[in-house]
């Protein structure tokens, strides 16, 4: 009797909520988001109704919810997350023509349950002058104790940071990532501590050489209103690494349309307006990321930067790594 | 027929019912937690936790009592060149959030931050020329936390000393005591209990903070429950750590008590006098301002003008429309909450006056642990008890949920995290009113309401706007709660500084975090003018 009562109030739930509104639970914070959303709302006439927090905050909210959870879209800022929805089953596959055209298969899910929006690559900053640039190579080459006392890079309680561990572990297994682990923790100029830019300041002011950082804190450094973020990026210069087998690791920001969402349809139209050619041009130019959209264009600045193969390792094996790459990192002492 | 003394006692249970649920619902998780992870957690990572959140509480104990206790000495039994200001100017790092404070701080002292700068530049020196003390490190962490919580000891002192010291102190020195023995004899054991009241509520804060450990790459406890829950995206041991750490909370604060148990000095509820102020002079007056301005230069000057400077920088950008709805969510919220968090402080602490015995005691004690908990881990507790609630209490009548998602939550959130510091205020309030009024009351048959009314509400009207104002600073100070638990295009200032701190936008944040400082200025004021009355 409850269920069937509960069932009708789903019914009823989702004929009231399907009016023109899509509830948004996202991870990503940036003021170009915002822009988007209202984007969205002026040319939709849909409100875009957010809630930010961490992922796995918002997984965890979805999670008690259950089937009257009001969320239609999740955003996260990495694909470790969307896999751990997903897992979760609070994600529905969706049909989308457009989706599934314009979005390569390594950038989404199988079972089309979330997509790709941006790509940001996970690169070695290095000091100009410091001789570093002749040296660096690979992923796995940051290990080599030629490096001792160079490496600049952050906690390990970083998603960014465990995304690239889950790399190295799919690429040459969980013992293999576990002495790199070892050899890049004796390489460290300094204890783990600080955001991306933090890195780069310090190598750039001669605490180490190489930082390991994600690209689009370059572009935000690059423009930014604090006088010694922009002195300090003007003296390092961008590697891109490459695994052994593969290419440079990139990570995504993606979403995903929500099992129960009240208001499915216009959470796949939000969803594809995410990956429209207007809204990937400001993705791009706004926040320094890479579309994943063909045919547009990375902005100016990014492109600078150069050129890059991404990683040949599905986007998926990310997610299914992170609780490894979390474990391994703490058998290898990286705080 | 239920008289008024088992109507408090029936609502104190009920309330108290409710406030633990969520904790309830964590200590649960030690039961289905995943054992594998745990395993890996006891291996690697799990006495560092408990090695550096021991030290960091020690650390912040002593640090606390130390500036707390002394400032709160100086200012309430001497003048001196400036104390009439340092009597205000002591409980603004208060208004300071600890991660703001945090990422100041590591903005001033960080390679290329001004501090350092200026101090190279004065000395000619480079980087690699000058040994620097490395703020973002355990010490660091206990030295900021400490500047920002100090104002609990001083606070909860001041206002003791202020009304227990006059009549003692003039009885020492009948007998011919000096000043420095009398602070030794006298006053130093009198205030124990403020000293430890104060001390208690900044280490639970301390120990439960996870903004300025994760920035400063600190592992303790709560950043080791949010790598078990963000990381391996287990909420299971999340929780079990969670637990530890209550059941420690818990402990320390039953240990506390035990040994107080034969110390507490209450009022003979004689007349209360002023106390007669001494003056100092010469060195002695140098020594207590320098005492007084050294905590209030680092824990509020030096970061406020490096704020400043950066608000001057990047106001326009910030401040539009969204931004003054923001504000006034904020304000709005916390104005509220604070009333209500009130409220219930008061009808615990009047439970445990009136029936005066052990369960009403024990209540107020497992309300007060919701302290302890990290912000998220409470949230989470409340997601899973609200789900229950709305799942299979409101279901019938509701085709949506009525409290996930909601103000309610998120008000509900700060009673759970916030009863402890508003029950504290009231706790000192009352061991200040003489219990010869209970029984004066009894004797006359005054009804308890009356009594209540007539009495006790006029006596604790100080203690009530010094917890209002309280809560009302932390609430706008709040950070995970909120941000889990809050509604759609629900923001307040504290989410917003989050924001862009998380964008690395440090300079931006600062407008946030200066409205947040700045009306944690007012409110602070207003409790400074609050005690001279009292």
């Amino acid at each position: 009797m409850i269920k069937k009562l509960a069932l009708s109030a789903i019914v009823l739930a989702s004929s009231l909520y399907a009016s023109s509104e899509v509830n948004v639970y996202s991870h990503r914070h940036y003021d170009t988001d915002k822009k988007l959303f209202k984007m969205f709302e002026e040319k939709t006439g849909i409100k875009v109704n957010v809630v930010k927090a961490k992922a796995s905050a918002l997984i965890k909210r979805m999670e008690s919810e259950g089937a009257k959870s009001p969320a239609d879209v999740l955003i996260t800022v990495d694909a470790g997350r969307l896999y751990q929805a997903k897992s979760k089953d609070l994600l529905q596959s969706i049909n989308s023509n457009y989706l599934t055209t314009n979005i390569p298969a390594t950038l989404r899910d199988k079972d089309n349950k979330w997509f790709a929006l941006t790509k940001r690559s996970r690169v070695a900053v290095y000091r100009i002058g410091s001789g570093m640039d002749s040296k660096l190579s690979t992923y796995e080459g940051l290990a080599d104790p030629k490096f001792k006392g160079q490496i600049m890079v952050r906690s390990s309680n970083n998603i960014y940071n465990q995304s690239l561990m889950a790399a190295m572990i799919a690429h040459h297994g969980k013992e293999y990532a576990l002495n790199w682990a070892k050899g890049v923790v004796a390489n460290m100029a300094k204890a783990p501590k600080g955001n991306d830019r933090y890195q780069v300041k310090a190598v750039a002011n001669g605490i180490g050489s190489v930082a390991i950082a994600n690209t689009y804190y370059i572009g935000k450094m690059v423009h930014n209103k604090d006088a010694s973020q922009r002195e300090s990026v003007k003296k390092v210069k961008i590697f891109f690494p490459k695994f052994e087998n593969g290419g440079t690791h990139i990570n995504v920001s993606g979403a995903g349309v929500a099992k129960y969402a009240p208001n499915k349809d216009n959470a796949i139209k939000f969803v594809e307006f995410l990956a429209s050619k207007e809204a990937q041009e400001l993705f791009a130019q706004a926040n320094y990321e890479y579309p994943v959209l063909a045919g547009v264009k990375s902005s100016e600045l990014v492109s600078s930067w150069g050129q890059f193969k991404d990683d040949t390792i599905s986007i998926n094996t990310l997610g299914e790594n992170n609780k490894a790459a979390v474990k391994v990192f703490d058998q290898a002492g990286w705080k | 027929m239920i008289n008024n003394f088992s109507k408090l006692k029936i609502s104190s249970v009920f309330l108290t019912l409710l406030i633990s649920a969520p904790a309830i619902i964590i200590f649960l998780y030690l039961f289905i937690g995943s054992s594998e992870n745990w395993e890996h957690l006891k291996e690697t990572l799990l006495f560092e936790y408990v090695f550096n959140s021991l030290y960091i509480m020690i650390g912040v104990a002593v640090l606390t009592a130390l500036i707390g206790f002394t400032t709160a000495y100086l200012t309430s039994l001497y003048t001196f060149s400036f104390s009439k200001f340092f009597h205000y100017g002591l409980i603004l790092p208060f208004a300071i959030p600890t991660y703001i404070m945090a990422f100041i701080y590591g903005g001033m002292f960080d390679i290329t931050g001004s501090v350092t700068t200026f101090i190279l530049d004065t000395l000619g020196k480079t980087l690699d020329e000058v040994i620097f003390f490395d703020i973002m490190s355990i010490e660091g962490a206990i030295i900021i936390m400490s500047l920002v919580l100090y104002p609990y000891v001083y606070l909860i002192c001041k206002t003791y000393l202020s009304f227990e010291s006059a009549s003692i102190i003039d009885a020492a020195k009948t007998f011919n005591l000096s000043s420095w023995q009398i602070l030794k004899k006298v006053i130093l054991p009198i205030s124990r209990p403020a000293i430890v009241a104060g001390v208690t509520l900044a280490v639970m804060e301390a120990v439960a903070d996870f903004g300025v450990m994760d920035y400063f790459g600190v592992s303790t406890f709560v950043t080791g429950i949010f790598r078990a829950w963000f990381g391996m995206g287990s909420v299971e041991d999340a929780a079990k750590l969670a637990s530890i750490l209550m059941t420690f909370v818990f402990l320390l604060i039953v240990l506390e008590r035990l040994q107080r148990r034969n110390k507490v000095y209450k009022s003979s509820g004689k007349d209360f006098k002023p106390i007669d102020k001494v003056k100092l002079t010469g060195f002695k007056n140098v020594l207590a301002v320098i005492t007084c301005f050294v905590p209030f230069f680092l824990g509020f000057l030096l970061p406020f003008i490096q704020l400043c400077f950066w608000f001057a920088i990047s106001y326009e950008e910030i401040i539009d429309e969204d931004f003054m709805t923001l504000l006034y969510q904020t304000l709005t919220l916390a104005l509220g909450s604070a009333a209500l968090i009130t409220a219930l402080a008061l009808l615990f602490v009047y439970n445990v006056r009136v029936n005066q015995d052990k369960s009403s005691s024990i209540l107020t004690q497992v309300v007060k642990m919701g302290y302890s908990i990290p912000g998220a881990v409470v949230a989470v507790g409340i997601l899973s008890f609200f789900a229950i609630l709305d799942r299979y209490v409101i279901d019938l009548f509701s085709s949506t949920y009525i409290i996930s998602g909601t103000v309610i939550a998120v008000v509900f959130g700060y009673c759970v995290r916030f009863l402890a510091i508003a029950i504290n205020n009231f706790e000192s309030g009352f061991t200040r009113i003489p219990t010869t009024y209970d029984d004066a009351a009894k004797t006359f048959n005054i009804g308890q309401n009356k009594t209540f009314v007539k009495i006790f509400l006029p006596l604790l009207k100080n203690s009530a706007f010094a917890a209002f104002i309280v809560i009302f600073i932390e609430v706008i100070k709040e950070l995970p709660l909120t941000m889990i638990l809050r509604p759609f295009n629900y923001d307040t200032l504290a989410v917003r500084a989050l924001e862009l701190t998380q964008q690395a936008q440090i300079i931006e944040s600062s407008v946030p975090s200066m409205f947040i400082i700045v009306i944690g200025i007012i409110s602070v004021t207003l409790l400074a003018k609050n005690m001279n009355k009292a």
